[in-house]
């Protein structure tokens, strides 16, 4: 007979950036509320982050590495909860963290926000769908996501409506970021330093940033915000049980109204939580595994899945740059060419982000050839010479890139998860105009040499869309509040919900979705 | 297998120059990999028509050796460079002839320098431009 809790007003599964500002705003909206969230793995100790020792380099493809695949495989046991993917039917392959604070602990904290048109596509270039709200109502939401998480920027940015002024000054371009400025100050094209969740100076009670490098093996001085750090304090204080090690294997449906979820908790028992409402919170993968898992019935559930399409260029320089140094995603980035151009053969745009390099042993480890002495040559001209640019291109929905149940049950108790994706002829045509760019931002600053990864296959960081608002049953999950069609007191709060995704980073707007989805409980609630 | 051949394997994969060690110098212990790579090796010293023939083959033909090696055995020949480049890059004499510090990242973290004024100038350049933004 499996245990049973008292009864919850709100169960909400995953912790990560999603759950725990859904969490902390509900709890404030709506004090008296008991509020429950379970997540499948536990709080990280910075103690045994990488970054302290030695052999820091090879945790990035161990137990630190991005995929989860990857570390169900290292030889010493990782502090994520991993399950395994099957992603032999996409070129990206899915990347995230399962613990308190899920991918926020080892994501590299670049913030920005979706723009204006990102949420009207279909109104503005005729592709993908409208959101069912715009920009400016979600601004709100960004403008409190920011005050939460503690931004470093600067405000002024004339790619985006005027944004409040940033809490810290940016983070350091440092030499990569100045170089790479000057490439795009000759072709005239815009750049600006980004929004970085990451202390630029000490900072709500938090260091600042030390420019150590890897931030994704956790941040060891807690400079990079993670929600572990920033929503869950809050939440807890508010009142909010957080119940970590609990793998949640079904939200128990019945007569269209969810009555309960079932959970495996840290000691192994299977235990039964009866909740008014469940709120699932597993991004682009969990939310649509668990859903599917529970039988909820909705055509559109676990479909138009996208990533953002992502290649680099990278340019090899003659004068010494900074090399492995600095927050790894956050130097500077632009949006010359975010928004729609037809003469471009696409619609849409892309993002052109300077990224800091790679450590040695990554460097080492993608040369072509890898070894011998030619592989000694290319790292030479390479090491701490190089400045890579990141070309993020923005997918459209398309209901056959899609998550699906393997016919397996992983060690977790669920069913095994698989991804299929197709990388389309307009995302191609997206990143290879892209590319051609950075090339010509790379030229520009003085690169004597400049090579290409037309996709980059580890960078499936951004799972989104599996769960997506709209008002039609037949082609979205949920309402504009986050209600699934089918079950109402089902709701999802995290990147699942994007109707579309821009081509920018989601972490910020997932952020300020779930602050609005909480207050729209709490409204609907009161 | 041989000490010779494993530590010709090691070697030919990371030969080292000028300041950059070799992989034996660097410190690897061409014997740590032996159980979990044994494939691998097994592949090279079939390639080469013994262990012995392997160590004492000049450095083109053994790397001609290894090239097919790893078009043959790609999975596992990939297994063994990712062992031994771990540990070679993470080896102090490798990382000093880089111009790296051995220290791990933290706690010192690393120094960066200020926005120059060049770069202050093209800034404020961006931020004088019309908006680039739709609604």
């Amino acid at each position: 007979m499996p245990a049973r809790h008292e009864p919850a007003d709100v169960v909400v599964v995953g912790a990560g950036m999603g759950g725990a500002a859904f969490c902390a705003r509900l709890s404030e909206r709506a004090p008296k509320l008991r509020i429950v969230c379970l997540e499948r793995g536990g709080w990280v100790d910075t103690a045994a982050m990488p970054p302290w020792r030695r052999d820091w380099q090879r945790a990035t493809i161990n137990d630190w590495a991005s995929s989860p695949n990857l570390r169900l495989k290292a030889p010493t046991p990782s502090p994520s909860a991993d399950y395994p993917i099957d992603d032999s039917a996409t070129p990206f392959k899915p990347l995230m963290w399962s613990s308190v604070g899920g991918s926020t602990i080892n994501w590299a904290a670049h913030f920005p926000r979706l723009h204006p048109s990102d949420f009207k596509t279909r109104t503005l270039d005729g592709v993908g769908d409208d959101w069912p709200f715009d920009y400016f109502d979600l601004e709100p939401y960004y403008d409190l996501n920011d005050a939460a998480m503690g931004v470093s920027g600067l405000a002024g940015d004339p790619a985006y409506p005027p944004k409040p002024r940033r809490a810290m000054p940016p983070l350091a371009l440092g030499r990569l970021g100045m170089t790479a400025a000057r490439g795009f100050d000759a072709l005239g094209w815009h750049w600006w330093p980004v929004d970085a969740a990451i202390n630029s100076v000490p900072h709500q009670g938090r260091a600042a940033c030390n420019y150590c490098g890897p931030c994704q093996q956790g941040c060891v001085n807690r400079a990079k915000a993670s929600v572990d750090v920033t929503y869950w304090p809050r939440a807890i204080a508010n009142g909010v049980e957080l119940r970590p090690h609990c793998i949640v294997r079904q939200v128990v449906i019945e007569a269209g109204r969810a009555t309960a979820v079932i959970y495996r908790d840290a000691d192994g028992r299977e235990v039964t939580q009866p909740a008014a409402a469940v709120v699932v919170a597993g991004n682009g993968i969990g939310t649509a595994r668990l859903l599917l898992a529970s039988g909820l019935a909705s055509p559109a559930l676990g479909r138009n899945l996208m990533f953002h399409p992502a290649a680099y260029a990278r340019g090899m320089f003659k004068e010494e740059l900074d090399g492995p140094v600095g927050p790894i995603g956050c130097a500077l980035y632009s949006h010359e060419f975010y928004e729609t151009d037809e003469r471009r053969g696409f619609k849409r745009g892309v993002h052109l982000q300077v990224t800091r390099e790679n450590i040695p042993l990554m460097q080492a480890l993608r040369l072509e050839p890898a070894w011998g002495r030619d592989a000694y040559r290319l790292l030479r001209e390479e090491f701490r010479h190089s400045i890579a640019i990141l070309v993020l291109a923005e997918d459209l929905p398309e209901a056959h890139n899609r998550v699906t149940l393997t016919d397996r049950t992983e060690a977790d108790g669920l069913p095994g998860v698989k991804v299929e994706y197709t990388l389309s002829e307009h995302s191609r045509r997206s990143l290879a105009f892209g590319l051609d760019r950075a090339e010509d931002v790379l030229r520009a600053a003085g690169a004597h040499r400049v090579v290409r990864l037309p996709l980059a296959p580890l960078t499936g960081w951004h799972l989104l869309s599996t769960a997506r608002m709209g008002s039609d049953p037949a082609t979205s999950v949920t309402d504009a509040r986050g209600r699934c069609h089918a079950v109402p007191n089902v709701l999802v709060a995290d990147g699942s919900l994007f109707p579309t995704v821009g081509a920018v980073n989601p972490g910020s707007t997932i952020g300020a979705l779930a602050l609005k989805i909480a207050d729209d409980l709490a409204k609907d609630i009161a | 297998m041989t000490p010779e051949f494993l530590a010709a394997v090691i070697d030919t994969l990371l030969p080292g120059e000028e300041a950059l060690p070799c992989g034996t110098r660097a410190g690897l212990d061409p014997a740590a990999y032996a159980s979990a790579h044994r494939a691998a090796f097994d592949a090279v010293a079939a390639q080469a028509g013994s262990d012995e023939r392997f160590a004492r083959a000049d450095e083109s033909a053994r790397t001609a050796i290894l090239n097919a090696v790893e078009r043959a055995l790609p999975d596992a020949f990939r297994a063994l460079l990712v062992a031994v480049l771990s540990d070679y890059y993470e080896a102090p004499p490798v990382l000093a002839a880089l111009g790296w510090r051995i220290d791990p990242p933290q706690p010192s973290g690393h120094a960066m320098p200020k926005l120059d004024d060049p770069t202050t100038e093209r800034l404020e350049r961006v931020g004088r431009r019309a908006k680039l933004w739709r609604a």
